[in-house]
């Protein structure tokens, strides 16, 4: 049966398939490994600088000048996508850019002009394709790489933008690691900065009286930027982190598949040959009988 | 028992250090600060480039670089909270003559006003102050 020959070529390359993707599985959860330890390093950095600014909010006087706190009439939307430098991660980017599109085209609707900064290939080409406008595309470094440093450059740029008027709102749209096998798009306001109650009292956690130095508002506008980098940074670890979970799901179930697929296959091919030999079982008898 | 003062120092990256000492000295924007045990309540930020000095429960002392952060004291904690910090020790020599040099000719080739000079400038003092460190302290024994 020339059946045989073809099944033995398919049976062998389902399972080479399901070795790479299990090879990729376990590349993907090794680097969600090493990314969520990442955030565990970063965690008590964010901490701190929050917890500063709690402290300090109430200390600050509002007619001081604090820029990056003002609202003002939206013209420009700008929007930080973070989404993945390559593909076979399941429906994660797919995921993200589909509800990036509706709230880019609800924006326009109203009115609005839309600005995408982007960190991550994926997302650059995916815009581009559909004639969104792209003001800036970061590269350098690799998001798998990316450190502080790429997340305080982005920041910069950001702060930049906005305080140039280049646009008068600024928002991050990423996915959200929410647990292995959850992962959210989301969006989150970054500029103007609206979390933080300025000039309320103070909570009565700290210790009230301390010393300033020099004073106020030149320590908080050094901490703003600060506070700034890590929003920006912990998105980019969580969108990693969604990334390399994504990957390995659907890398897992990719294996699964190609597990069983050979399985099936096996199953056909044994019985041809169990079949082939019977035949041929037969004709040796049968010539056998024959000729005595 | 003498007094002694929680010293934690965090970083993007890792906290450095998170442990009883018995003093400790660094620069503020506006001058230097030496904290001692029970100091009072401060918040202020840390010199762009700088040092600090951590003189440990017994007595010996050690050198860190601090860089571009915050420091707080809080109910007997001083948290310094910083962009870059490193120990005398850990300082690599060849990286940062290789930034020392890259700010150098980033600087030569530009305009002494504008903003990308100033941030070379700052990289170049930041990579002078590390290699200051480090070479004060080359020699010293490791850390406890």
């Amino acid at each position: 049966m020339a059946n045989l020959k073809e099944l033995r070529g398919r049976i062998k390359s389902v399972a080479s398939i399901a070795q790479i993707t299990r090879a990729m599985e376990m590349v993907a959860s090794m680097k969600l490994r090493k990314v969520q330890a990442k955030a565990q390093a970063f965690h008590p950095y964010t901490e701190e600088i929050r917890h500063m600014i709690e402290r300090l909010a109430g200390k600050v006087s509002k007619e001081g000048e604090l820029p990056l706190f003002r609202a003002r009439e939206v013209h420009t939307v700008g929007i930080l996508v973070v989404s993945s430098d390559r593909g076979l991660c399941g429906s994660y980017n797919s995921n993200l850019l589909f509800s990036l599109k509706k709230i880019a085209e609800e924006l326009q609707q109203g009115g609005k002009q839309v600005k995408f900064w982007c960190y991550g290939r994926k997302s650059y080409a995916w815009l581009q394709r559909r004639g969104f406008h792209v003001e800036r595309f970061f590269v350098e470094p690799a998001l798998d790489k990316a450190d502080f440093g790429a997340a305080k450059m982005i920041a910069q740029a950001l702060v930049e933008a906005f305080s140039t008027g280049l646009v008068d709102d600024v928002r991050l749209y990423y996915t959200r690691f929410q647990s292995m096998i959850r992962f959210v798009p989301k969006q989150e306001p970054f500029l103007p900065i609206s979390s933080i109650a300025v000039g309320e009292p103070d909570d009565d956690r700290f210790e009230l009286d301390f010393l300033l130095e020099p004073d106020a508002n030149t320590v908080f506008n050094r901490l703003m930027p600060r506070y700034l980098e890590t929003v920006v940074y912990d998105a980019m670890v969580q969108a990693l982190a969604s990334e390399h979970a994504s990957r390995r799901m659907a890398m897992k179930s990719a294996t699964d598949a190609a597990v069983r697929m050979n399985k099936g296959l096996k199953k056909v091919y044994n019985r041809a040959r169990q079949e082939n030999i019977t035949k041929e079982l037969l004709d040796i008898v049968g010539g056998a009988s024959a000729v005595s | 028992m003498a007094a002694d003062l929680h010293l934690r120092i965090v970083t993007p990256d890792r906290t450095i250090v998170d442990r009883k000492v018995a003093a400790v000295s660094f620069q503020g924007v506006d001058g230097g600060y030496g904290i001692l045990p029970h100091h009072a309540p401060l918040m202020t930020a840390i010199a762009q480039t700088g040092s600090a000095e951590i003189t440990e429960v017994d007595g010996r002392k050690h050198e860190l670089f601090v860089s571009d952060g915050f420091a707080q004291m809080q109910h007997n904690v001083l948290t310094l909270v910083c962009e870059a910090g490193e120990f005398a020790h850990e300082i690599d020599l060849n990286r940062v003559k290789a930034a020392e040099q890259k700010a150098r000719e980033k600087m030569a080739g530009l305009d002494k006003l504008s903003e990308e000079f100033l941030r070379a400038e700052a990289q170049l003092r930041k990579a002078l102050a590390r290699e200051m460190l480090a070479r004060r302290n080359s020699g010293t024994g490791s850390l406890g």
